[in-house]
């Protein structure tokens, strides 16, 4: 891919922008609530496009266009299904109680509602897994950029890695979703003309279903047998893996994604910052996905693209679908846009993943276990000085994720243990009043071994039977969907059980934490269209109808 | 003065002026592929409107954002 002058100038534009903002908004960050809560001041329709593009990190959309091209429409899963009703739940029924009870963080919320080492095995758990995270977008941009540009790999990780480092060590939180907001923009502008292109190239949208193979422009239809489409799962597995424990175990618990609700001004904007991020989330599929389907479709068509290879030769390689539909339709201009957008979409995958990890590190780890009377001016120090750390690790990660590749893989496999079981934890806990710290602590703890057990026991594609093979899945899809559900199961049994016979806390100390003993007064005086679930039937009914139309 | 750290400003200075650079640089032939399209074009003139639909929102709007 060749850039020229126009392409490298949108690009610096950029840059210039995002490094701008951290200069503005420095001179309103003042405590340490600005700088890590942005003192729960923003308005609804920032913390709404955040919220999802906080999400939209360049390993969704190279790999939500590398799902679009080997399994097709069904992909839609991750959105329609995988996400859209958690969110509505999440600003339904569990905003209320993460806004209310003024917790800072998902990991504060639970030392309000159980008790220390419950917050502690959250906290540290999540902090270590953002600064993965972190290191793994950055890894991937690197790597990304040395193929398409044939930029160094030290060049890349140090460039985004210190733009990053200066937006957000000097307005924080604020910063990096606002940087999150123009991210959003940038990757639907900037994507948007590729498939308006793709499809008219293809013949217009008959032109490109006519050359995929049917179960690839079906969502739902092949779905009664795990051998009868290429995901390899089964309705039931999806439903029940993807759609309710994978998908409430991240939309409703990772303070990534619900730290953009809390900093919310307002109880009605926090309740309704999903909800608002559900309507251009339901369309999110025709950007990110769509690309995928277009390359198969174009090349099906002998229409002179052709998707990349990997090195042996046979297998396509289908993380460059969208790299390369970018090449093969973007002149110079319009080119730079589209790798500003990737670029942005790593950046603020990185900047989310280092403010949520330094919120939690700062109020969290420090203030609670390390020095818990210090002056706010203290903790804006550490809440910086944590930033700087958090960028330096992820440096440092995305060189290991170099080195031993499969490294990443086992963090990552064992950080899904650790996520899988914990929705059973918050919904036990938020809806049902006898929910004791205990049953919490070693519900989750039991949820994680059941994870790992379930793995250690079955086998996809050559991974994982550890301890024994009892059963082999189709795919390791089909495997991480039967882990997931395995560990709420788990969770939520030993919570239930271990709770019927622990102590638990008084219930004048659980209002505001526990959906029965918090009173609900301003849902109850609005009138009914105003009503945060009036909002939620529409998004279902529209999500409904997606489904319906590409079933 | 409006409040100039307001996002909606932001974005819509940003994509100005990336769409008067797409739009600029379609009048110049050799930035267009082979097949003739003029995406730069379209996408240029997209640009500028979406940038002066969120200029007229942060100059209009009513209640000015209060941005941390």
């Amino acid at each position: 891919m060749h850039l020229g002058l126009i392409d490298y100038s949108i690009i610096c534009i950029y840059f210039i922008f995002v490094i701008g903002i951290g200069f503005f908004i420095k001179r309103k960050v003042k405590t340490s609530n600005d700088f890590l809560m942005s003192n729960r001041s923003i308005p609804l329709w920032i913390t709404s496009l955040a919220f999802i593009s906080a999400n939209l990190g360049a390993q969704e959309v190279i790999g939500m266009a590398a799902s679009g091209a080997k399994y097709g429409i069904m992909t839609s899963h991750f959105y329609w299904l995988g996400a859209i009703p958690a969110m509505l739940f999440l600003g339904v029924f569990m905003m209320p109680f993460y806004y209310g009870s003024k917790a800072r963080s998902v990991p504060e919320y639970l030392a309000k509602r159980f008790d220390e080492k419950t917050r502690g095995f959250n906290a540290i758990t999540f902090a270590v897994m953002t600064i993965f995270s972190s290191g793994i977008s950055l890894y991937a941009l690197a790597m990304l950029f040395q193929i398409i540009l044939g930029w160094s790999f030290e060049f890349s990780v140090f460039l985004a890695a210190g733009i990053v480092l200066i937006y957000t060590f000097l307005g924080g939180l604020t910063s990096a979703v606002y940087n999150e907001v123009l991210q959003f923009f940038l990757i639907v502008l900037g994507i948007s003309p590729l498939v308006f292109m793709g499809i008219h190239n293809a013949g217009g949208w008959e032109g490109v279903v006519k050359n995929l193979p049917e179960p690839m422009v079906h969502a739902w239809k092949y779905m009664g047998h795990a051998n009868d489409n290429a995901m390899g799962v089964n309705i039931w597995q999806m439903a029940m893996g993807l759609g309710f424990v994978l998908s409430f175990g991240y939309w409703c618990t990772d303070f990534l994604v619900v730290q953009r609700a809390m900093i919310a001004r307002n109880m009605q904007s926090a309740q309704k910052t999903p909800l608002i991020a559900a309507f251009p989330k339901m369309l999110m599929p025709f950007v990110v996905i769509l690309p995928g389907l277009i390359a198969v479709a174009l090349q099906a068509a002998h229409s002179g693209y052709v998707l990349p290879m990997k090195p042996d030769g046979i297998t396509p390689n289908y993380d460059m679908a969208l790299p390369s539909l970018l090449s093969h339709f973007y002149p110079s201009g319009i080119l730079g846009v589209g790798l500003t957008a990737l670029f942005a979409s790593f950046m603020s995958g990185m900047a989310g993943n280092v403010t949520a990890f330094n919120t939690v590190w700062t109020f969290d780890i420090y203030q609670s276990y390390f020095r818990p009377n210090e002056s706010d001016k203290h903790y804006l120090m550490v809440g910086k000085m944590a930033t700087v750390f958090g960028i330096i690790a992820s440096i440092a990660t995305a060189y290991l994720a170099k080195s031993f590749n499969n490294i990443m893989d086992f963090l990552q496999l064992v950080f899904g243990f650790v996520n899988a079981p914990l929705f059973a934890t918050f919904f036990l806990g938020m809806f049902w009043r006898k929910t004791t710290a205990n049953g919490a602590f070693w519900g989750l703890l039991g949820g994680t071994a059941a994870a790992a057990l379930t793995h250690g026991l079955t086998l996809a594609e050559g991974k994982g039977a550890w301890i024994a093979n009892l059963h082999e899945f189709q795919s390791t899809m089909g495997q991480n969907f039967m882990i997931a559900i395995m560990a709420f199961c788990s969770c939520f049994v030993l919570t239930y059980l271990i709770s019927l016979f622990t102590k638990r806390k008084q219930e004048s100390d659980l209002v505001g934490l526990v959906y029965s003993l918090t009173p609900k007064p301003e849902a109850a005086q609005m009138a009914w269209y105003r009503k945060p679930i009036t909002l939620a039937v529409i998004v279902l009914i529209l999500t409904f109808l997606l489904n319906l139309i590409f079933y | 003065m409006k409040n100039m750290l307001d996002l909606r400003f932001v974005i819509g200075a940003f994509f100005l002026i990336v769409g008067i650079l797409l739009l600029g640089s379609s009048f110049m032939v050799h930035f267009t592929k082979e097949n003739g399209t003029t995406v730069n074009r379209d996408c240029g003139v997209v640009f500028i409107l979406f940038s002066l639909i969120m200029l007229a929102m942060w100059k209009w709007g009513t209640k000015p954002t209060e941005e941390a």
